[in-house]
């Protein structure tokens, strides 16, 4: 967040500011997720676009509603902040103001009203004097009722008396005028300007004329009245100065007659010349006190000048301005010295406030004017706290006094700053600096709101995210989930017409009357139907293991059979392509494991399959060994690894009897494998990546090499499910490695030691000529550690080189020197030679070492004819062996004949024949019996290179092709079948037993064979050597040819089905085709036959065993024997896998395997396996195809006659 | 002549029941399995089926006409009748078994009743129309033809 950053730097930038940045990002960010998504849109599909849409979506509006959270905090956080300011504000500063405000009014009111009390006193003061004078002249007046002249003079003297010493007695007067009826005019007056004090009166001009009514006249006749003054000392009031005749100009006003001549007191305000101030002039009626008649008028006059100059002082304290007017609005006091009287041309005049020199004052009465509309209502009173009179506020008070006769208005102005003080500065920057901080916090509480807001939706961005993530994650799951379901519940319905195509294809493959073309055709089908199938299979295990479906089975096998006939099934494939196929198996690996032998053959036949896809030329090695506690054998590379490894195996073989207890404890043993090819490789950056579903470490192989690339992650998944794990590990060299290992259980018997035979003490010597570099460096450096002498060839010169210096210097030491030449090594030397010479030499040849392409190959075995007297030959065969060769061998009398590929178990039996024959020579040369039979002594050792059961549910297909294979090899007459058909020997049912494809088969051997009872379990039927001894007669059953029509001649099929339909329906089709057919209706009835069998199979033997006779052997053979049994799986009472379980408990002993097929109509390959592994053969799905039927039963049936 | 129009008639209902899906390729496999030895293998074995059909389906009525059913006991009927009538070759029949047990499975009665329905019908048809056709066969041979062989 730079822009977080750019903020905190500049905490005040403008909120508004801020927000147009976050736009503006919002924009950008839009833009570039709408820009990036066209490119996205080529590469991806829609439902991922959608979801890509969905996202943005739920991101834009995660953002919208951050973006509005953001929103909402601040403005919350603006409108807090901003009522807090307020709050604050308005606390502090409104509650003081109100209580100034309200002191402030009470001074205003005080200070107003002590001018208007001094008006009002001197008012009072003034009537009072105006009453007393009234009184007094009253009172005198009475004395002189109709005075004489001489009265008259004395009246107005004690007039003049009584008056001047009420004036005397107030200096505030200004003036008291009498003035009479008679027109005489009495009057004091104080000039304050001059600080004098005059007496004034008229000169009586006409008495008579001075009546009343002609005062007016008399002022109006100034000019011709006379007036005169006398200046009198202010203070005694003696005459100081000359009369003195004053011009009418300088008269003051004195109150006439009419003025008062309603009888009340009048009021009025004056000017005159001698005072700048107003005058309060009041008058009064004198009248007579008996007639009542009006006598005289009275006037007072009274300067204002003092209400003015209280004002002043009080304004000099507290400041500020006051006037009072009239209600005319006429000027009678103000604080100010400016005058209140102007001059006109008529004499001075009173003036209105607006008129006021003072501009304060002015400007004031201005406002009150215009707030006033130029009117005052009675009573009205204005109180203005905050008017703008030139640069400053004032208060403006005004106040009415309603005197009856003068009304007066007070005027008070105050500026503000003297009562409000710094009230009102500081409750302004108080405001500023309450909403500057409030900002400064707004701005600071914004940015942290933004950056927290940040990291929140930041946050929220990717939970949303996440949430949508997820959301996708369980749809894809849940489709996933439905897709393994419906292929689970699919299977039966995929497979059932699968198996179906593959049956009837089969069926037609049978079928001779094809030609040649439509046969390629026909394969062509077949191979591709298994190819799908396999995939389906795959798909639907895949899909089993992902659903949770798949339990693994918990059952002994042996482990090293069923990876041999695993590596037997694969080398066919692989010697076509030039590649050598090797087990190597240490010897520390328990022979038998718990496990589910099926799965873990599927991952070796998946792993296996795969190095092969991908290996051009080389070798495919599968190694295994046992992880123990005291070696930990890590990854095992390379080559040098595995031989220095050879050390520790030795001893490990030592230690074995201690190892098996540890096995016992632990009841699980760990097992590691090798899968190692020298294929094309893998690239290091795939090495997780192949093991995920439809991968393949190079998309472009696909084309050469096919497949889904589910393989590998089956095999994870199994190996992950049997506690192991899988991994591509590093390879010096070309090639793969693969590395896995399997945690399994041990058996609980603890019987795990395969029995090992010491070779060295036979002091055996073995030469490989084998064609494979692989497989014979594993092999010598197995024998090696076995104490078994052993020489290496490659090819047939070495070979030749080394017989010829092996038997002609006689098994003298040959130096090394001499035998390195020629490719061939001493690997060891033993230093007790055996007396016996060459007879202990066991010489293996492959016959790919023959030259097979031209006839020089006869040469070469006439040559080794030589050594034949001298060393034992075992002939490593592999399939495409011509067949020349092989008669060619056996009339040669060469009948060690084992098929390629050569490992272990093989290499030991050929040992043990050695070994036996030796030991049996010996014998025979010892007690010399039988010598012409030693004489015709062929033995032909066979080993079952193909492993029908071991061969998984999951690699049905694979053994079908397997069965398969043996049945085209049979009808196209290859030889390769001796080896597979092991020929047991019956010798009380002999007759009866043979097949006629083993006559057919017979027929082509055309050698009489002789067979030897070895008692052998058909348990282990794969590894057995099995020598059979076979007469003449056999050659009688030649002719017969192998029919169609009846397949099953001479079979005795026991059919267990409970549906009666069923029951029928088979009888019927197994009937026609030649079979005798015994039904039995459920598991019981079954297992019950069963068990009369064996009974009879072992009073038969017994018989046969103690020489019993015949007698009782045509009794017992009315008890069915049966060769088969068809077993369905769902049946009342006992059902199929209980009663194979039984049967098989049952043969447990006696050494007798009756085959069993299922017959169900569950057609899940977990079925299959369920049949599989109760012990049953093979499995057919209901309806039953006959063909199919048939063709199982034959492949089954003639494997075991 | 009438041996000819009966054959034709024979033809014409087998492959209609082909065609319908009534009866399948196993039917056939049951006239194949028919010979000399067996002379009326197919209709003992049809006859067969149907006492054993309507013997299970009088039973799977029976069953489900209780509110409380156990479905592991419909399940093994239906799983009988499917077998034979897979082993007559009804394939429509098996069919709708499939769906029946696939209901058993769910513990769905009012499924499991529906497909006894439908079971039932099919049943029906594939009696009729096999009635017809084994009346077919008599007056065939009575009229002294052979029957025509379907491939």
């Amino acid at each position: 967040m730079a822009e977080g950053a750019h903020q905190t730097s500049s905490a005040a930038m403008r909120p508004s500011e801020m927000l147009f940045k976050k736009l503006h990002n919002f924009i950008n960010c839009r833009e570039s997720r709408t820009s990036t998504l066209p490119q996205r849109r080529i590469t991806h599909e829609a439902a991922e676009e959608e979801e890509l849409s969905y996202q943005t979506t739920g991101c834009l509006s995660s953002y919208y509603s951050i973006f509005v959270a953001r929103l909402a905090i601040m403005v919350m956080l603006a409108i807090l902040i901003g009522m807090l300011t307020m709050l604050t504000w308005h606390f502090t500063r409104v509650y003081t103001t109100k209580s100034i405000n309200s002191l402030a009014y009470g001074l205003r009111y005080e200070l107003l009203q002590r001018p208007i009390l001094r008006m009002w006193n001197i008012l009072n003061s003034t009537v009072e004097l105006t009453m007393a004078q009234v009184k007094l002249s009253e009172y005198v007046i009475g004395h002189y009722d109709k005075p004489s002249a001489q009265e008259q003079v004395e009246l107005y003297q004690m007039m003049k008396d009584v008056t001047w010493a009420l004036f005397a007695s107030r200096r505030a007067l200004d003036a008291i005028t009498i003035s009479y009826r008679n027109g005489f005019v009495q009057a004091f007056h104080r000039d304050h300007l001059s600080n004098n004090t005059f007496y004034i009166y008229s000169e009586l001009v006409s008495e008579g004329e001075a009546q009343g009514g002609r005062i007016h006249k008399s002022r109006d006749r100034n000019a011709s009245a006379i007036w005169y003054r006398e200046r009198l000392n202010p203070v005694t009031g003696e005459k100081e100065g000359d009369r003195r005749q004053i011009p009418p100009d300088d008269l003051i006003t004195i109150a006439g007659l009419p003025e008062v001549r309603d009888g009340a007191a009048s009021w009025h305000v004056a000017v005159s010349k001698f005072t700048d101030s107003p005058l309060l002039s009041a008058a009064l009626p004198v009248r007579h006190p008996t007639g009542g008649s009006l006598m005289a008028a009275v006037g007072v006059t009274t300067a204002l000048k003092s209400v003015g100059q209280l004002m002043k002082e009080l304004v000099d304290y507290h400041s500020g301005y006051m006037y009072l007017t009239s209600l005319e609005g006429y000027v009678l006091a103000t604080s100010t010295d400016a005058p209140l009287l102007r001059n006109t041309t008529t004499g001075r005049k009173l003036m209105m406030a607006t008129d006021l020199e003072d501009h304060i004052t002015r400007a004031g009465a201005e406002w009150l004017q215009r707030a006033n509309g130029n009117k005052f209502p009675i009573n009205h009173e204005v109180h203005a706290e905050n008017v703008l009179l030139g640069n400053q506020r004032y208060y403006i008070d005004s106040f009415f006094l309603n005197l009856k006769r003068l009304p007066l208005v007070g005027v008070i102005i105050i500026p503000r700053k003297y009562i409000m003080g710094d009230v009102d500065q500081i409750g302004f920057t108080t405001l500023v600096i309450l909403i500057s901080a409030s900002i400064c916090i707004l701005a600071i509480g914004c940015v942290c709101i933004l950056i927290l807001t940040s990291g929140v939706s930041k946050a929220m961005k990717l939970k949303a995210q996440l949430i949508s993530h997820l959301d996708a994650r369980r749809r894809a799951e849940a489709s996933s989930n439905y897709k393994s379901q419906f292929l689970a519940n699919m299977s039966h319905e995929l497979r059932t017409p699968m198996a179906a195509v593959i049956g009837l294809l089969d069926i037609l493959i049978y079928d001779n009357c094809l030609t040649n073309e439509q046969f390629a055709t026909l394969t062509q089908i077949r191979k591709c139907s298994t190819a799908l199938l396999r995939l389906l299979n795959n798909i639907l295990d895949l899909s089993k293991v992902e659903s949770g479906k798949l339990v693994l089975e918990e059952a002994e096998f042996d482990l090293g059979r069923e990876l041999e006939g695993l590596v037997d099934m694969f080398s066919v494939q692989c010697i076509d392509h030039n590649v050598e196929t090797i087990l190597d198996l240490s010897d520390d690996m328990p022979k038998v494991v718990r496990g589910d032998s099926a799965r873990i053959v599927q991952i070796f036949t998946n792993l296996i399959s795969n190095s092969i896809k991908f290996t051009s030329e080389g070798h495919i090695i599968l190694r295994g060994w046992c992880e123990s506690s005291n070696c930990s054998r890590q990854p095992e590379g390379s080559k040098d690894q595995k031989m220095s490894q050879c050390a520790p195996r030795n001893k490990l073989k030592q230690n074995e009897s201690i190892l098996k207890k540890e096995y016992q404890k632990n009841d699980r043993i760990t097992l590691w494998f090798e899968v190692e090819d020298t294929g094309c490789g893998i690239d290091p950056s795939k090495w997780e990546s192949v093991f995920e579903s439809f991968e393949q470490a190079d998309p472009s192989t696909t084309r050469t090499h096919g497949g889904t690339g589910l393989g590998l992650c089956i095999v994870r998944n199994l190996v992950n499910k049997m506690g192991g794990e899988i991994k591509v590990a590093k390879k010096d060299g070309q090639g793969t490695l693969m590395q896995l290992y399997l945690v399994l259980g041990m058996p609980e018997d603890g019987n795990v030691n395969s029995f090992q035979t010491e070779f060295g003490k036979y002091s055996l010597k073995v030469l490989l000529a084998l064609h494979g570099r692989q497989s014979r460096f594993v092999m010598t450096q197995w024998l090696r550690g076995k104490g078994v002498f052993t020489w290496e060839a490659s090819e047939w010169n070495g070979l030749t080189q080394i017989l010829r210096q092996v038997f002609q210097e006689n098994m003298e030491c040959a130096t090394s020197e001499s035998l390195n030449m020629s490719r061939m090594r001493v690997v060891h030397r033993e230093t007790n030679l055996h007396k016996m010479g060459g007879s202990d030499i066991l010489i293996v040849v492959d016959t790919a070492l023959l030259d097979q392409s031209t006839n020089i190959w006869n040469q070469q075995l006439i040559f080794l004819e030589q050594y034949c007297g001298k060393a034992k030959f075992a002939w490593v065969l592999s399939h495409n062996t011509s067949n020349a060769i092989k008669v060619e061998l056996r009339r040669r009398g060469h009948f060690l004949m084992i098929s390629k590929p050569l490992y272990k178990t093989k290499m030991i039996h050929i040992l043990d024949a050695v070994v036996n024959e030796v030991n049996f020579k010996n014998q025979n040369g010892r007690n010399l019996l039988n010598s012409t039979m030693d004489e015709d002594l062929h033995e032909s050792h066979e080993l079952d290179s193909i492993h029908f059961d071991a061969i998984s549910s999951d690699d049905s297909d694979a053994s079908n092709l397997d069965k398969q294979n043996s049945k085209m090899n049979t009808f196209s007459s290859e030889e390769e079948i001796i080896e597979r058909m092991p020929e047991s020997h019956q010798p009380n049912s002999n007759s009866r037993k043979m097949s006629t494809q083993r006559v057919s088969l017979d027929k082509i051997i055309k050698n009489p064979n002789i067979s030897l009872a070895m008692e052998n379990s058909l348990n282990m039927s794969e590894d057995f050597i099995e020598i059979d001894k076979h007469g003449n007669k056999s050659m009688d059953y030649s002719t017969s040819i192998v029919t169609d029509q009846n397949p099953l001649e001479g079979l005795h099929i026991l059919l267990v089905e409970d549906n009666q339909i069923l029951q029928r329906v088979a009888t019927a089709m197994l009937e026609k085709k030649g079979a005798k057919v015994t039904t039995a209706g459920d598991g019981m009835q079954a297992v019950d036959a069963i068990k009369c069998m064996l009974c009879a199979e072992e009073i038969k033997r017994q018989n046969s065993s103690h020489k019993g006779g015949v007698a009782g052997l045509s009794e017992l053979q009315t008890y069915p024997s049966f060769n088969l049994v068809l077993m369905d799986c769902q049946m009342p009472k006992l059902d199929g896998y209980e009663a194979t379980k039984a049967i098989r408990n049952l043969e447990a002993g006696t050494g007798l395997h009756i085959p069993i097929i299922a017959v169900t109509a569950h057609a899940m390959s977990s079925d299959e396996a369920k049949c599989l592994d109760v012990g049953m053969d093979a499995y057919l799905t209901k309806p039953i195809d006959s063909k199919l039927m048939v063709s199982t039963v034959l492949s089954l049936t003639q494997r075991d006659v | 002549m009438e041996v000819a129009h009966l054959q034709r008639r024979f033809i014409d209902l087998t492959t209609t029941l082909f065609q319908q899906g009534i009866l399948d390729n196993q039917f056939i496999q049951l006239q194949q399995l028919q010979d000399e030895s067996n002379p009326n293998f197919v209709h003992e074995v049809v006859s067969l089926f149907f006492q054993d059909s309507e013997k299970l389906l009088n039973e799977l009525s029976r069953i489900l006409d209780h509110q409380i059913v156990d479905f592991k006991i419909v399940d093994a009927h239906v799983h009988q009748f499917k077998g034979s009538s897979a082993s007559i070759g009804a394939q429509r029949i098996k069919d709708v078994c499939i769906a029946f047990r696939s209901c058993c499975e769910e513990n769905n009665r009012d499924g499991c009743i529906r497909c006894l329905q439908q079971v039932k019908q099919e049943y029906c048809l594939v009696k009729s129309n096999l009635e017809d056709l084994f009346r077919l066969e008599k007056q065939i041979l009575a009229a002294g033809g052979s029957i025509p062989t379907m491939q």
